[in-house]
């Protein structure tokens, strides 16, 4: 076994190509590493490494702890993130039978850090896979969307089921869904970020739950620079924009729907509205929004 | 026959104005049994890095406070025999879970609270309290006193 075997992974920068991380009982070869493929840059997550199992040549990723804190404003509002190991190994656990979660074990190195061992979900991320669909509005919405939104529902339920069980996503993007490529489930991945809202613990997970939606409905985002810029796409609809239009978060990004695709019924759309600037009332709970998406199903059938 | 009422307070200037507001009311004190209340919630990570020193100190803090909020309404004619204070120590995960679970073990006619002024944005993100009460409260009145 030549390499370098690595006990204590307190450095992340220090774990590199070839080295062999020791967990328990187990050996695993360092292939690499991760990365962040997000508006047009692609970045190395040196605290995930890809990993192959010396015993079995299966190829995993391993997460080192990597203890990253930082305030970010969420449409002004300024919010305390953080990376927590310890949820992502609760999650982990608490799901490890379910099939919309991705599957692994967490294990300490010889210092106490947190690793999480986990299974490759082979597939699409959310993002990509709508974006490949090169199919007209009106083929998608009748053909394809009816069957996004009911896995969307079953995923959605998935992230319901654990916050029943005081645990959240943390963040719920649309490339945080690997579409499996064998069964077709939606499946969660990368729970180890967390915020601090303890007077409303969910709602960044409702927000993510919102732009997925959004996004699976409108078969991508639309902003408002592309909707004034493109009239050949979205015709004039830069006529009929209103402020209330947009999400009451990401101030760009149009929510209304329906303004652009008549054919979105009503129901479904105002589901996205109260994630837009006109809401009064939000979403409070996983179930308000499924039990929504669940009775729009009818129509789209 | 008495009105069971609920003030939940800490020490913020929405908490207060609530509390003024309802200190002016015309109500009649002799016929109002009131609750007092404040919530310790679940410290955030945040809160557990001010230390233990901060930590410790947070019951006689609030303890204070309920006390000055007391005073309050004896100057504005309360029997303080009729006024009682609650602080609740046991770990919630919400502040409104722990007032609805409260309402939920005890009578209580209205309950009072205070609503710090918000955008849309902080409403979505943060969370509102009192939203939270309007919708989980029921067979009692809710007070929400605004303030900016």
């Amino acid at each position: 076994m030549e390499g370098r075997v690595v006990t204590d992974t307190t450095d992340i920068f220090a774990v590199d190509y070839g080295d062999i991380l020791q967990v328990g009982e187990k050996f695993y070869r360092v292939r690499g590493h991760e990365r962040e493929a997000r508006f047009g840059m692609d970045e190395p997550k040196f605290w995930v490494k890809r990993v192959e199992d010396l015993e079995t040549g299966e190829k995993k990723i391993i997460k080192l702890s990597f203890l990253e804190e930082f305030e970010t404003e969420i449409g002004g509002v300024k919010i305390r993130c953080f990376r927590n190991p310890h949820k992502e190994a609760e999650v982990l656990e608490l799901m490890k039978d379910h099939p919309f979660f991705m599957h692994g074990t967490a294990q300490r190195d010889s210092k106490g850090n947190i690793l999480r061992i986990l299974d490759i979900v082979p597939g699409q991320n959310f993002f990509r896979y709508i974006h490949s669909l090169d199919i007209p509005y009106g083929k998608y919405f009748t053909d394809v969307l009816p069957d996004i939104l009911t896995r969307l529902a079953r995923a959605f339920e998935a992230i319901r089921l654990l916050h029943t069980n005081m645990l959240k996503h943390g963040d719920i993007r649309n490339d945080h869904i690997i579409v499996e490529r064998n069964t077709g489930n939606y499946v969660w991945i990368d729970f180890d970020y967390d915020y601090e809202a303890p007077e409303n613990p969910f709602g960044l997970d409702l927000f993510g739950m919102g732009n997925v939606l959004a996004h699976a409905v409108g078969k991508g985002f639309h902003t408002v620079h592309m909707i004034l810029q493109d009239p050949a796409t979205y015709g004039n609809l830069k006529d009929r924009l209103d402020t209330a239009d947009f999400s009451v978060i990401f101030k760009e990004r149009f929510i209304n729907l329906q303004k652009l695709y008549p054919e979105i019924p009503k129901p479904l759309n105002d589901i996205l509205m109260h994630f837009s600037r006109r809401a009064n009332v939000f979403y409070e709970y996983a179930g308000e929004m499924i039990e929504d998406l669940n009775r729009c199903m009818c129509l789209l059938q | 026959m008495h009105n069971f009422i609920l003030i939940a307070l800490n020490d913020s200037v929405s908490a207060r104005a609530a509390l003024n507001f309802f200190a002016r009311l015309m109500m009649c004190p002799e016929n109002c049994r009131i609750t007092l209340l404040h919530v310790f919630r679940k410290p955030t990570a945040t809160e557990e890095l001010m230390g233990k020193k901060f930590a410790e100190e947070q019951p006689t803090r609030f303890k204070s406070m309920l006390e000055k909020a007391k005073d309050k309404l004896i100057e504005c004619g309360y029997d303080p025999h009729n006024i009682e204070m609650v602080m609740v120590t046991d770990p919630y995960p919400t502040i409104a879970e722990a007032i609805i679970d409260q309402c939920n073990k005890q009578h209580y006619d209205m309950v009072i609270i205070g609503r710090k002024k918000m955008t849309k944005a902080e409403e979505f993100v943060l969370g509102d309290v009192s939203v939270k009460l309007l919708r989980a409260l029921e067979q009692m009145g809710v007070l929400v006193v605004k303030s900016e």
